[in-house]
C-alpha cells in the first residue's frame, strides 16, 4: 500500500518507494493501475503505467503533451480498452464489462460535451437518465454550485467556453461521486472560476472524496494537489505527496563573484555530490546546488567558512522545475511533437534562477 | 425506461425533428396539390399524354385505393427522411460526444444506442400517422381540385385494414431509419451518415434498372414492396424497383435488414474506442 507519505520513482520499470508504505497492494487506494498498456498502431501511448491514487486526496496528474494523460483518463472511464495491465477503481477491479463501477465515478474527459439545442438544466436532466440514478434536486444544487442558476434555461449553444466548462464540472458531480476524474478542468475558466473550482475540489477531498485532476496548469496543481503523479512517454516517472517531492527536488542557488566560482564549488563539494552541483551561469557567478531547501543556511555557512561571501542566495523549488527536470529530456518521444520555442533573448536556455519560494540571504 | 423517455424528450426538443417532419409534410402536400392541379388542367384536353397523365393521377387520388397510394408515398419519401433522421440522431451522439458522457457515467453503450433508436421509433410512429392523415386530407383536396370523386373515402373494409397497413408502413420506415442509424454509427458522423444514406437510396434506384433481381432484396426496395398492394405505384427513388418481392417475403426481408442494422450498431458501439 502506498500512503501519502511515500514517493515512487518510475522509469525502466523501477518502482522505488521511500517513506511510509511501499508495497504494491492497493487496499486504501481510490484508484490504481498496474502495468497499464495501450498502443495506437505502432505508437505506445501507455507503457506499463502504475498509478496509485490514495483515497481522499486531490491527485495532480501531470505530463507533457502526448505523454498519455488523456489515454489514461479514457481507459479509466471505459471509453477505450487497455491492451494490458489492470485497473482498480475504489478498491475493486475495473475490467471490460464492469461498467457499474463507474456509477461512483464522475468524469470530465477532454472538453465538456452537451446537446447544443438543450438548456443547461435539460442537459443535466438527460445526462442523469444514464448511469446511476440522480435525485432531481441534485441538478438544482449543482447548477447553484457552478453559478449557472440564472442561465440554466439558456441553450448550451449560446454558452461561453467557461460556462460550458462549469456545466461540465456539474455534470461530473451529478452522481455525487466518490472518485472524480477531471481532465483540464480549468480550461476556459476565468480567475475567479479557477479559484472557486480549486476550493470546490479541495472541499470535496476534505469530505473524503478523491479528485484526480489532469492539468497543464502546474501552478494551479501545486496549490491544489496533495499528491502528484508525473508521467512521460506512457510511464510513471514520479509519484508522491507534493510536499515531499518538492523538498527532495529542492534547489539552492548561490551567486558569488565570478572569479570565486571554482572556490565555491570546492567549498560546497562536501555537501553535494558532483552531479548535484552545477554552474548555472559562470559569467554571472551563479551555482545551483541540488539539496533540500531547508539546507540553505548550511550552504551559506560553508561558503563563509571558505571565505566566500554569497551576493545572492535563493532556495526553493516549484512544480514547474520538478516537471521540467523529470520530463524535459523527453523531447522527440512526445507523440505530439515538441514546442521548441524562440529561446531567451540572450541565448541562454532556462538559464535563469529557479523560481525561489524563499530567500535565505 | 429512464433512458427511453430521456430519448423522447431529447427528440421532441430537437429542431431536426420538426424540420424533418415539416419538409416531409410540405413535400407530400406539394406533390399532391400539383398532381390535382395538373389533372384539373388536363380535363377536356384531347391529347393522349394529357389523358394518360390524368388517368395516372386519377388512380393516385381515387379513394379507397388512394389510402394505399398515400401509404406508399409516406413510406417511400418518409423512408428517405427517416433514414436521414436516424443518421442525424446516431451521428450526433458520436460527433457531439454525448455518448461519451453517458458511457463515462457507466451506461451500457448498446443499451444507450438501442434505446435511442427505440425513441426514434416512437417519434416516427407518431409522425407516420400524422403525415398519413395530412396526406389523405391533401389527396382529398387535390381530388376535389381535379374533379375526381371522393366517394370511396369511407370504405369500411379499407378503413378497417388501415391500422395493420400503417403498422407495416411503420416497420418499413423503421428499417430504413435503422439503415441510416447504422451507417452514421459506423461513420461516427451525422453528415457522413446522411450522405452515405442518400447515396444508398438513389444508388439503389439506379441499380434497380441494371440488377433488378438483386436490388429487389435491398432495403429500400423491400420496404416499398412490404406495403405494396400490387396495384398502382408509389413515388420515390430507391423504392421504385422494377422487380419486387411479394409483400410477405418483402416484410420478412424488412425484418432481416432491420435486425441486421441493429446488430451492426450494437457490435460496433460495444467495441468502438470512444475518442475525441
Amino acid at each position: 500500500m502506498i500512503g501519502t507519505g511515500g514517493v515512487r520513482m518510475g522509469g525502466a520499470g523501477v518502482s522505488a518507494t521511500s517513506g511510509a508504505g511501499g508495497a504494491s497492494g492497493t487496499d486504501d487506494l481510490a484508484l490504481a493501475t498496474r502495468g497499464l498498456r495501450k498502443s495506437y498502431g505502432s505508437r505506445r501511448a501507455l507503457d506499463g503505467l502504475d498509478l496509485s491514487v490514495p483515497a481522499g486526496v486531490v491527485y495532480g496528474f501531470l505530463g507533457p503533451n502526448g505523454a498519455g494523460k488523456t489515454t489514461t483518463m479514457r481507459v479509466l472511464t471505459g471509453l477505450i480498452h487497455a491492451d494490458g495491465g489492470t485497473v482498480e477503481v475504489l478498491g475493486k477491479p475495473f475490467r471490460r464489462g464492469d461498467r457499474h463501477r463507474l456509477f461512483e465515478v464522475g468524469a470530465l474527459i477532454e472538453s465538456p460535451t452537451f446537446y447544443p439545442y438543450l438548456s443547461a438544466r435539460a442537459n443535466l436532466r438527460e445526462l442523469a437518465a444514464s448511469g446511476a440514478p440522480v435525485p432531481s434536486k441534485r441538478i438544482e444544487e449543482l447548477l447553484d454550485l457552478v453559478g449557472l442558476c440564472d442561465r440554466a434555461n439558456d441553450k448550451v449553444q449560446n454558452y461561453s467556453m467557461g460556462m460550458k466548462q462549469r456545466l461540465g464540472i456539474a455534470a461530473a458531480l451529478l452522481s455525487d461521486p466518490k472518485l472524480l476524474l477531471l481532465d483540464e478542468p480549468a480550461n476556459g475558466l476565468d480567475p475567479a472560476g479557477i479559484v472557486a473550482m480549486r476550493d470546490t475540489l479541495k472541499t470535496l477531498a476534505s469530505q473524503g472524496k478523491t479528485v484526480f485532476v489532469s492539468s497543464h496548469l502546474l501552478a494551479e496543481v501545486q496549490v491544489m494537489a496533495d499528491v502528484v503523479g508525473i508521467i512521460a512517454a506512457g510511464k510513471l516517472v514520479r509519484e508522491g505527496p507534493l510536499k515531499e517531492l518538492l523538498s527532495m527536488q529542492g534547489v539552492i542557488k548561490v551567486r558569488v563573484r565570478p572569479n570565486l566560482v571554482d572556490g565555491a564549488i570546492a567549498a560546497l563539494a562536501p555537501l553535494a555530490k558532483a552531479e548535484r552541483l552545477t554552474e548555472t551561469d559562470r559569467d554571472e557567478g551563479w551555482l545551483s546546488v541540488h539539496l533540500g531547501t531547508n539546507r540553505a543556511e548550511e550552504v551559506n555557512q560553508k561558503l563563509a567558512g571558505a571565505g566566500i561571501y554569497a551576493s545572492g542566495l535563493e532556495s526553493g523549488t516549484d512544480l514547474e522545475m520538478l516537471f521540467l527536470e523529470l520530463t524535459g529530456g523527453q523531447g522527440p518521444s512526445s507523440s505530439e511533437g515538441e514546442f521548441v520555442g524562440l529561446g531567451s533573448p540572450n541565448g541562454a536556455q532556462n538559464g535563469g534562477a529557479p523560481a525561489g519560494k524563499g530567500t535565505a540571504a | 425506461m429512464r433512458l427511453f423517455f430521456s430519448g423522447i424528450r431529447k427528440l421532441y426538443r430537437r429542431p431536426a425533428t420538426f424540420v424533418t417532419f415539416g419538409l416531409l409534410v410540405g413535400l407530400i402536400v406539394l406533390i399532391l396539390i400539383l398532381a390535382g392541379a395538373t389533372a384539373s388542367r388536363t380535363v377536356g384536353t384531347g391529347s393522349a399524354s394529357g389523358q394518360s397523365s390524368r388517368a395516372a393521377i386519377k388512380d393516385l387520388l381515387t379513394f379507397p385505393g388512394a389510402y394505399d397510394r398515400m401509404l406508399s408515398v409516406v413510406v417511400s419519401i418518409g423512408g428517405l427522411f427517416g433514414m436521414i433522421y436516424g443518421a442525424a440522431i446516431a451521428g450526433s451522439e458520436w460527433s457531439w460526444g454525448t455518448l461519451k458522457s453517458a458511457v463515462a457515467r457507466g451506461e451500457s453503450r448498446v443499451r444507450y444506442m438501442l434505446l435511442s433508436y427505440a425513441s426514434i421509433g416512437l417519434m416516427i410512429a407518431i409522425g407516420i400517422v400524422v403525415v398519413f392523415v395530412i396526406a389523405d386530407v391533401a389527396a382529398v383536396a387535390s381530388a376535389s381540385l381535379a374533379g375526381i370523386s371522393t366517394s370511396g373515402l369511407s370504405d369500411t373494409s379499407t378503413l378497417s385494414d388501415l391500422p395493420e397497413r400503417l403498422l407495416k408502413g411503420w416497420v418499413a420506415v423503421m428499417e430504413e431509419t435503422a439503415l441510416g442509424f447504422a451507417i452514421a454509427t459506423l461513420a461516427r458522423s451525422q453528415l457522413a451518415g446522411i450522405g452515405a444514406g442518400i447515396a444508398f437510396y438513389f444508388g439503389e434506384g439506379f441499380a434497380s434498372l441494371l440488377l433488378p433481381d438483386i436490388v429487389k432484396f435491398m432495403p429500400f426496395s423491400v420496404a416499398s414492396a412490404a406495403v405494396s398492394t400490387g396495384s398502382g405505384s408509389g413515388l420515390g427513388g430507391g423504392a421504385s424497383a422494377t422487380a419486387s418481392l411479394p409483400a410477405d417475403q418483402a416484410l420478412v426481408m424488412v425484418f432481416v435488414w432491420l435486425i441486421g442494422c441493429l446488430v451492426v450498431v450494437s457490435l460496433f458501439s460495444d467495441r468502438a474506442e470512444i475518442t475525441g
